[in-house]
């Protein structure tokens, strides 16, 4: 695992059961608003999963632009029924 | 999942915190109006500070920091005046908005009370409670929701559950937890424990979506069996920006009502009006009021009823729940949302904004959207609800099951043209 950023971040104790999940939310979650290029720092980004992908609602405190950041593993398209 | 600071930003409530200075943006029940027929004065605690609200001899209600700015003495043990409330232990009183005007011992140094200030708010009544707003000025208006204004017999489950507020606001945009909170695990303990858990709570849902709109957020599902054109999808109902939910369905309308009494305490009232079409009932001066439970004896929680459910899966997620360690899901967006919207709204006060919810304009009434048909089960509705939900510790659920029941044989007969 690469080096966690530095203070003032926080992580739960490493005996926590799901602390890795923690330090790679830590670790991946976006830096810079997508859409204006800000820090994120100021803004809220809550991970939520989906089969292996792992996704970020991110909202930005300087534009204030909202969406979701997909980490993926394959491109996956659910064809509706025809 | 969460970073531990964005946790912390979210779930702590006391003055000079982000959140803590969203909140306080708004108007909050802390007491009800009989709190006061025998003693003038009562402490509370909002947002993580304790207050003294307390009632003139003409009605009027007032709030005010509760330690005496002088020698930190509880104000609730003081005496009240008309204009105001004095410190029962050296007589230093204070107007409405917390100003100093006497200091019976300090006469020869007038100048001195001027420069004492306490903290105060504003306080009035609706709906049988007392409300409060500890916030800067301009003062907003107090929102007249519909079910503290509109005519009909009110009861008010209280209790006070020992978490932060939040967790409980996120179970209000998590449609899902309904089919099996309340309907398979209410399953399970009726048929390990012998009683009929409520069928309307068990359809699976199809489909859920979110609105935001001026008061918070629409929430609205599709159950199996059902279509758009129902109800809980057509006009679904509201989770109240900061702290409420609107509920209903044939004609009990509920306001769920999550008062941050601190970071690790919320105030919790299921506030309920009746008024069933076609029914008829006395004028109702003041609500009923009832505790419902939250553990048995032993120190277990109950979960044999529909709010009961609600607050083991609250409460027993810890005194604040760590979101380092949560997992979402697809079905969790909705709980996304409203941390988005939160994260939002506290930015808006940060640049001198009022964040959503925040009423200026007088009115008489704000009609909040709300289901009629909920879960498609029809007047049997009712009876599931006041017996499977809080309202079975009511003092007056045999009242209120008759209540409907003649309403719903009522309507049956306008409707057959008998």
């Amino acid at each position: 695992m690469p080096d966690l950023p530095p203070d003032p971040y926080l992580l739960p104790p490493p005996g926590d059961w799901f602390a890795s999940d923690a330090a790679h939310h830590l670790l991946d979650k976006p830096k810079f608003c997508p859409s204006c290029a800000a820090s994120l720092d100021r803004g809220l980004i809550s991970e939520w999963w989906s089969g292996h992908d792992r996704i970020f609602l991110t909202w930005c405190a300087s534009c204030r632009w909202t969406g979701n950041v997909v980490l993926f593993d394959k491109a996956i398209i659910e064809e509706p029924e025809h | 999942m969460l970073t531990v600071e964005q946790n912390e930003e979210l779930t702590q409530v006391g003055p000079g915190t982000p959140m803590g200075e969203l909140l306080r943006r708004y108007w909050y029940p802390i007491a009800f109006e009989q709190d006061f027929d025998k003693r003038p004065s009562k402490t509370v605690r909002l947002l993580g500070e304790n207050w003294t609200l307390y009632k003139t001899p003409s009605g009027t209600y007032g709030i005010i920091g509760e330690a005496c700015p002088h020698r930190r003495a509880s104000l609730t043990y003081g005496i009240v005046h008309e204009d105001g409330i004095r410190c029962g232990y050296h007589g230093w009183k204070y107007d409405f908005d917390g100003q100093c005007v006497e200091q019976p011992a300090e006469n020869d140094n007038s100048t001195f009370k001027d420069k004492i200030k306490a903290k105060a708010g504003q306080a009035q009544t609706m709906g049988g409670m007392v409300w409060v707003y500890v916030g800067p000025t301009p003062v907003p208006e107090l929102p007249r929701f519909d079910v503290y204004v509109l005519d009909g017999i009110r009861d008010v489950g209280v209790a006070t559950l020992p978490c932060n507020w939040l967790q409980i606001m996120e179970n209000s945009v998590d449609p899902h937890h309904v089919e099996w909170l309340h309907g398979a695990y209410f399953e399970f303990l009726g048929q390990t424990q012998g009683f009929e858990a409520p069928k309307s709570f068990q359809k699976k849902h199809i489909k859920v979506a979110f609105d935001e709109f001026e008061y918070g957020i629409i929430k609205r599902r599709v159950l199996e069996g059902h279509g758009e054109e129902n109800d809980d999808w057509a006009i679904g109902h509201p989770l109240v920006f900061p702290y409420g939910m609107r509920v209903g369905g044939q004609w009990i309308d509920q306001m769920q009502i999550r008062v941050p009494i601190d970071d690790t305490h919320t105030w919790k009232l299921f506030y309920t009006l009746h008024h069933p079409e076609g029914g008829t009932w006395e004028p109702q001066e003041r609500p009923v009021v009832y505790d419902f439970e939250i553990y048995d004896e032993e120190g277990n929680f109950v979960t044999d009823y529909i709010e009961g459910q609600d607050a083991m899966a609250w409460v027993s997620q810890g005194e604040i729940t760590d979101r380092t360690q949560e997992h979402l899901g697809r079905s969790d967006q909705g709980v996304a949302l409203l941390r988005k919207m939160f994260k939002e709204a506290m930015s808006s006060v940060e640049d001198g904004e009022d964040p959503p919810g925040v009423v200026r304009e007088k009115h008489d009434v704000i009609d909040l959207p709300c289901e009629k048909d909920k879960f498609g089960a029809g007047t049997a509705f009712t009876d599931q609800w006041i017996n499977g939900g809080s309202m079975r510790y009511s003092p007056i659920r045999e009242e209120l099951l008759k209540l409907h029941r003649d309403a719903a044989a009522a309507r049956e007969k306008a409707d057959s043209g008998a």
